[in-house]
């Protein structure tokens, strides 16, 4: 049997760097995971398939999930943005994430398009990677399927 | 949510004045990316109003950061383009007829993280006059820690899509996890050391080309002028110096005359000069 | 000077539609190659320059460079892929397909305008193409 090897939380700590670097003008700092709930929180998902197959999760507040997207469209700090556009934010955030994880594993895989709903849980701190976003906490968790 | 003119006149003038680098119009968004995590960090939520503070208290910290954030080695590959096409179109076709034997020695003096040697060992395998010659390029910095990076040759996504034509990256790099690496055999031309060019050079042989571009500006006059001297008795008296886009040797060190080479700032050494050189 | 984004993410169509405003361009959008297409055929004056994703439902970025080089009156369109797939053998193939260049997502807005730069596509103030 061949076991395909995923990402691991250096991976994804690395691609989450490179996006708060280059569209959310922050830094990616490292922050201790903690499970527990979330209030008024979303989560986004977005899966790979191929070589590898699973999904990454991203967990966020739903105000750092407004300023996230606000910042990321360039949008004035106190324009409230509609859920859509900020869901369609956290998406493509995942999304880009996702991608930067995609490209450095091994063989040929794809990603599926990300879905994003409400969320009133966080996720187990296993597995998980959690990054600052301006202090509010940002979990993205790595979850492996079988093919 | 872009800087406003007043702003950016304001930023520029400031640059211009502590650094000798000049931003023209165009890098706005420039100004406008580089600014936005100082203003963020103080508090504004753009940088209009974050000039607009700092031009009323004047804080010298934050205008010297502002200075740094615009002027701090925003090292790329293929830096300002110009030069490298200068080193194609005129100065290696010109050099190559001068060289019988068929080598070339480079001196990369403010290498930094490598992108510039590695940009000169493209430019080089790619230049037809000169591709299958033997080239040593030597590529020097005063820190330990950025010569390591560079003698990795490893660089992340966003800097491989600064200033690499697409071609170039997939023609010279390889995948490396999530980051690109310079193949083996462009890496096998550079050699990195550590090098402070206000000491003696000691023993660097000679050069047909010196890159030395960038670097002047963090000196005062005396070491500028000291350092343009040195370089001189390292360089063969046909060589090529390379400074950045907007410095000039003029009022400075009078030996070198500048070369018509595209839009670029190169120089030679004097006709009058070279004697002093052999 | 004009200019076509093609991206399924409204997001990433407002993030690059604002660099490219701000750069100078008149932007038009798509949410995929077959809108895009319609999109080009409806035009009386051709954009300078297309951003292109690569994933879209209905037509993807691949597609729809192919089908934009198979067109001759659009053969002075250039084609940049702006995407976060960035396998060395997936660039190649856009590269095969006729994409004139690559941005690979995450990107800075420095490094979309130096692409842009690069290639020669600087609006002129005044708004002449």
């Amino acid at each position: 049997m061949t076991i395909t090897t995923g990402p691991d939380t250096d991976l994804v700590q690395a691609a989450l760097e490179q996006v708060w670097e280059s569209m959310l003008y922050a830094v990616a700092e490292p922050v201790p995971s903690t499970a527990g709930a979330l209030a008024n929180g979303l989560e986004a998902t977005i899966t790979v398939s191929g070589a590898w197959n699973g999904e990454l999760r991203l967990f966020c507040d739903a105000g750092a999930a407004q300023q996230m997207a606000a910042t990321m469209l360039g949008a004035p700090a106190d324009e409230e943005l509609p859920d859509l556009d900020v869901h369609d934010a956290v998406g493509e955030i995942l999304n880009v994430v996702g991608g930067s994880v995609k490209g450095a594993l091994e063989g040929e895989s794809r990603l599926g398009l990300p879905q994003v709903r409400p969320a009133t849980s966080l996720p187990d701190p296993a597995d998980c990677v959690a990054v600052s976003w301006r202090g509010a906490p940002v979990y993205v968790q790595i979850v492996s399927q079988p093919a | 949510m872009s800087i406003g003119a007043d702003a950016f006149g304001f930023v520029r003038d400031h640059v211009r004045a502590e650094s000798a680098i000049v931003l023209e119009t165009g890098k706005e968004y420039l100004v406008e990316s580089r600014l936005l995590p100082l203003a963020r960090q103080t508090g504004h939520d753009s940088v209009d109003t974050f000039v607009a503070e700092l031009r009323r208290t004047r804080n010298p910290a934050l205008l010297r950061q502002v200075v740094e954030a615009l002027t701090t080695n925003e090292t790329s590959f293929f830096r300002d383009a110009d030069p490298f096409v200068a080193l194609r179109q005129d100065v290696l076709p010109t050099l190559a007829k001068e060289r019988p034997g068929r080598s070339l020695r480079i001196w990369a003096a403010a290498c930094s993280s490598g992108q510039e040697p590695y940009s000169i060992a493209m430019t080089m395998r790619d230049t037809p006059e000169v591709a299958g010659w033997k080239v040593d390029i030597v590529a020097t910095d005063l820190s330990e820690e950025v010569l390591a990076k560079a003698r990795k040759g490893e660089y992340s996504q966003l800097e491989v899509n600064r200033g690499l034509p697409v071609t170039t990256l997939v023609k010279h790099f390889q995948r490396s996890g999530i980051n690109w690496r310079i193949n083996p055999d462009l890496a096998a031309m550079v050699q990195f050391r550590q090098l402070n060019l206000m000491r003696p050079f000691g023993p660097v042989g000679r050069f047909d080309v010196v890159f030395l571009r960038n670097v002047l500006i963090y000196f005062d006059l005396a070491t500028k002028r000291d350092i343009l001297r040195r370089v001189r008795q390292v360089m063969a008296p046909d060589g090529y110096l390379f400074l950045g886009a907007a410095e000039m040797t003029m009022g400075v060190d009078d030996a070198w005359e500048r070369v018509p080479a595209g839009r670029s700032s190169v120089y030679r050494i004097r006709e009058d000069q070279r004697s002093c050189v052999r | 000077m004009r200019a076509l984004i093609v991206d399924d993410s409204r997001a990433m169509r407002r993030i690059v539609g604002r660099i490219l405003t701000e750069r100078g361009f008149e932007t038009s959008e798509a949410a995929d190659g077959q809108e895009a297409v319609a999109v080009l055929e409806s035009m009386d004056d051709l954009p300078a320059v297309a951003c292109i994703d690569w994933n879209m439902p209905v037509m993807d970025g691949l597609e729809l460079v192919t089908a934009i080089r198979a067109r001759p009156e659009w053969r002075d369109i250039t084609l940049m892929m702006v995407t976060t797939e960035s396998e060395q053998d997936r660039i190649v193939r856009a590269l095969a397909a006729g994409a004139h260049e690559y941005l690979i997502k995450p990107f800075t807005p420095d490094a979309l305008v130096e692409k842009l730069d690069l290639l020669g596509l600087v609006p002129t103030p005044g708004g002449v193409a």
